[in-house]
C-alpha cells in the first residue's frame, strides 16, 4: 500500500514538471511569472491544447495497452503491435478520402469512421489471433502484425492517390500533435476520461480473467460480456487517440510494463497509474519532439518508437522463456 | 449411509454440433465424495466437468444442485457453491500467491465492499494447502506443485462445498501428486466437500477415490464405490489396456499393475 501511495506522489509530481517544461519550452521561452500577449497567446491557445492533447492521447493509448494485454493475458499486447492503431488510422484515412469527413471541419465524424476502423481491426485480430478458443502470444502478435501492415498499406495508396488531402492523410502516418487546437482537443478531454472511468470499475472482473475464461466463469464472473466491454474500450480509446495524434506506437507497451513490474498486476492500481504515467510520458516524448530539431519538428511516434523498440526486444529476449514463445 | 445427495446429474445429453459427446448420463454425487472422472482421452471427461461448472449448458436432460437446476443460480451464486480448477494456466503477470488465491473471493465481494475479512478466508485457503508461506512470492517463480496447491487455494478460498478439478496432478512429481490427493481427501472426510477430479493415475484413484465414474465414448461405462467399479474387467473394457489386480497383503489397498510386465 505504501508502494502505491509513493508511486502515486511520484506520478503527481512528474505530472507538474512535466506540464511546466511542456507550456515553457519552446522557440519562445515563456516565464509563467512574466508573461506578454504574444506569450500568453502562444500558451493558451498553442501549448496549453496541445499539451493537454499529448496527456491525454497518451494516457489514452497506456490505458489501452494495459486492457490489451490484460484480456489477451499477453504482456506484449498493445493497440499499435495489434494493428488497432492501423484500423484506426484506415478508418479516418478512409472517411477523409471518400470526402465522408474532413479532419478539422468535422472532426467527429473522422474519430467516428476511425473507431469503426479500429473495431474491424480487432475483429480480425480476435478472429486470427485465436486458436483452439486460446489466444497463444505468438499467435496473436502475428495476426495483429499482419491486419495492422494490411491496413498500413491501404492508408499508404490512399495517400498515393490523394491531393489536396496529402497533408492530412500524412498526418495520420507520422502522428504527432502539431495541429493540436482546442477544436480537436476537447474530444480527448471529453472521451479519455470516460475510458478510464470504465476501464477502473472492471477491473476486479478482468483480475478474474487472468486465469482464464473458464476459470473467471467458473468464479461467478460473466466473462464474455467483460472480454467484450474492455475490447470495444480499447479500441475506443485507441480510435480516440489514433484520430487525434495519428499512429503513435509503443506507449501502450513500456507504460503498462513499468508501472506492472514496480506496483503488480492488480488492474485496480494498474489502470489509474498506468493512464496517468502514459500522459507524462507523452508530454515528455511531444516536448522533445518539439525542440530536438528546431525549428522543424520530430513526429512524436518516431520519438516514442526510438525508446520503446529497444525496450519490446529486451522484453522479447528476457521474458519468452516465460510466455512459451 | 444417509448422506445428503448434492448433485442429480438425470439423462444428461450433449452434443458439439452433430457429435454427440455425452448420453444417457444418469447419477448423483453425496456430500464427502470424493468422485474420480476417469476414461481415455476424448472421452468427455472434460465436457462433463465443463457441463457441472455451467459452462456448458446440457443439450437434453438436467443437472440439479440442491434440488435446483444448475442454469437457474445466478453466476456468482454458483460460484459460492462450485469451485473448479483447471488445467494450470499460463499466467505471465506479476501476480503473487497471495493476489491469486484473494481472486477466488470474487463471489463474496462487492464492487465497494471492504477487503478486510477476506483476508482472512485467503490465509485460511492458503494454510489448508500448506502454501502459507509462499504468500508473497510471485506465482510464476513457484514449483509445479507449489503452484497446483496455490491454484486449489484459490478455488477454497471461493468457499464452496463443491470443488471441480481438471486433472490436478497432471505434470507432478509423485510427492506433489500424493500430497494433492491428501488435501483433497481431507476436505470430503473433514469438511464433508465434494470433490470431483478428472484422474488418470488409477493405483491413487484406488486409493483416495470413494467413488469412479468410468467413462467411454460419452457414456458412463461404470458407476459407484471404488472397489467395485475399478477392476480389471471395467479397465480392459474402457482403456483397452489388460491389467492385473493385486492387493498389499496388510491393508487391502488394490493397485494395478499391466499384465504383459507380469513374468
Amino acid at each position: 500500500m505504501k508502494r502505491i501511495l509513493l508511486g502515486w506522489i511520484v506520478i503527481s509530481c512528474s505530472l507538474l514538471i512535466a506540464f511546466i517544461l511542456a507550456l515553457s519550452i519552446g522557440p519562445v521561452w515563456i516565464s509563467f511569472l512574466d508573461m506578454s500577449e504574444t506569450d500568453k497567446l502562444i500558451l493558451f491557445s498553442l501549448r496549453l491544447p496541445r499539451s493537454l492533447s499529448a496527456f491525454f492521447v497518451g494516457g489514452g493509448l497506456a490505458l489501452a495497452g494495459a486492457i490489451f494485454q490484460g484480456l489477451f493475458r499477453n504482456p506484449l499486447a498493445d493497440s499499435y503491435l495489434l494493428g488497432i492503431s492501423s484500423g484506426a488510422s484506415l478508418g479516418a484515412a478512409a472517411a477523409i478520402v471518400l470526402g465522408l469527413a474532413s479532419p478539422l471541419a468535422n472532426f467527429t465524424a473522422v474519430s467516428l469512421f476511425s473507431f469503426l476502423g479500429a473495431l474491424s481491426a480487432l475483429c480480425l485480430v480476435f478472429y486470427f489471433g485465436r486458436k483452439n478458443g486460446e489466444f497463444s502470444v505468438f499467435r496473436l502478435l502475428l495476426a495483429g502484425l499482419g491486419v495492422g501492415l494490411f491496413f498500413s498499406s491501404i492508408v499508404a495508396v490512399f495517400l498515393l492517390m490523394a491531393q489536396e488531402e496529402l497533408k492530412a492523410l500524412l498526418f495520420f502516418f507520422l502522428g504527432g500533435f502539431a495541429t493540436s487546437s482546442w477544436d480537436t482537443t476537447w474530444v480527448s478531454l471529453a472521451c479519455v476520461p470516460i475510458g478510464v472511468l470504465v476501464a477502473c470499475t472492471f477491473a476486479r472482473e478482468l483480475n478474474v480473467l487472468l486465469l482464464g475464461e473458464e476459470t473467471a466463469t467458473s468464479s461467478g464472473v460473466r466473462a464474455g460480456r467483460i472480454q467484450a466491454l474492455y475490447a470495444i474500450l480499447a479500441a475506443f480509446l485507441t480510435s480516440v487517440s489514433v484520430s487525434l495524434a495519428g499512429l503513435i506506437g509503443f506507449v501502450g507497451l513500456i507504460v503498462p510494463h513499468i508501472i506492472r513490474i514496480i506496483f503488480g498486476a492488480d488492474h485496480r492500481t494498474l489502470f489509474p497509474l498506468t493512464f496517468f504515467a502514459g500522459g507524462v510520458f507523452l508530454v515528455l516524448c511531444d516536448t522533445i519532439a518539439r525542440i530536438v530539431m528546431e525549428p522543424s519538428e520530430l513526429p512524436v511516434g518516431i520519438v516514442t518508437s526510438l525508446v520503446g523498440v529497444p525496450l519490446f526486444l529486451y522484453l522479447l529476449c528476457k521474458e519468452t522463456s516465460d510466455y512459451g514463445l | 449411509m444417509g448422506k445428503k445427495t448434492v448433485i442429480h446429474i438425470q439423462d444428461l445429453f450433449f452434443s458439439y454440433e452433430e457429435n454427440p459427446v455425452l448420453q444417457q448420463l444418469d447419477f448423483s454425487i453425496q456430500e464427502g465424495d470424493l468422485l474420480a472422472l476417469v476414461g481415455p482421452n476424448g472421452s468427455g471427461k472434460t465436457t462433463l466437468l465443463k457441463i457441472l461448472l455451467g459452462i456448458l449448458s446440457p443439450k437434453a436432460g438436467r443437472v440439479l444442485l440442491d434440488n435446483k437446476p444448475l442454469q437457474s443460480y445466478a453466476p456468482k451464486e454458483r460460484a459460492k457453491h462450485i469451485a473448479y480448477v483447471s488445467q494450470q494456466p499460463a499466467l505471465n503477470f506479476p501476480l503473487t500467491a497471495f493476489e491469486l488465491v484473494a481472486l477466488g473471493r470474487y463471489p463474496h465481494s462487492g464492487r465497494f465492499k471492504a477487503a478486510k475479512p477476506d483476508a482472512a478466508a485467503v490465509n485460511e485457503a492458503l494454510k489448508l494447502t500448506e502454501t502459507i508461506h509462499l504468500r508473497e512470492r510471485k506465482f510464476s517463480t513457484l514449483s509445479g506443485g507449489e503452484k497446483q496447491k496455490v491454484l486449489i487455494s484459490r478455488a477454497l478460498a471461493q468457499s464452496a462445498r463443491i470443488l471441480l478439478l481438471d486433472e490436478p496432478t497432471l505434470h507432478l512429481d509423485l510427492y506433489h501428486q500424493i500430497q494433492i490427493l491428501k488435501i483433497l481427501k481431507e476436505l470430503c472426510v473433514e469438511r464433508s466437500a465434494i470433490v470431483v477430479a478428472v484422474l488418470h493415475e488409477l493405483n491413487l484413484v484406488s486409493l483416495y477415490a470413494d467413488k469412479v465414474a468410468m467413462l467411454r465414448r460419452g457414456i458412463i461405462h461404470a458407476f459407484g464405490p471404488v472397489r467395485e467399479v475399478l477392476n480389471e474387467t471395467n479397465i480392459k473394457e474402457v482403456f483397452g489396456v489388460a491389467m492385473a489386480a493385486r492387493e498389499e497383503s496388510e491393508s487391502g489397498a488394490r493397485y494395478f499393475i499391466p499384465r504383459d510386465r507380469l513374468a
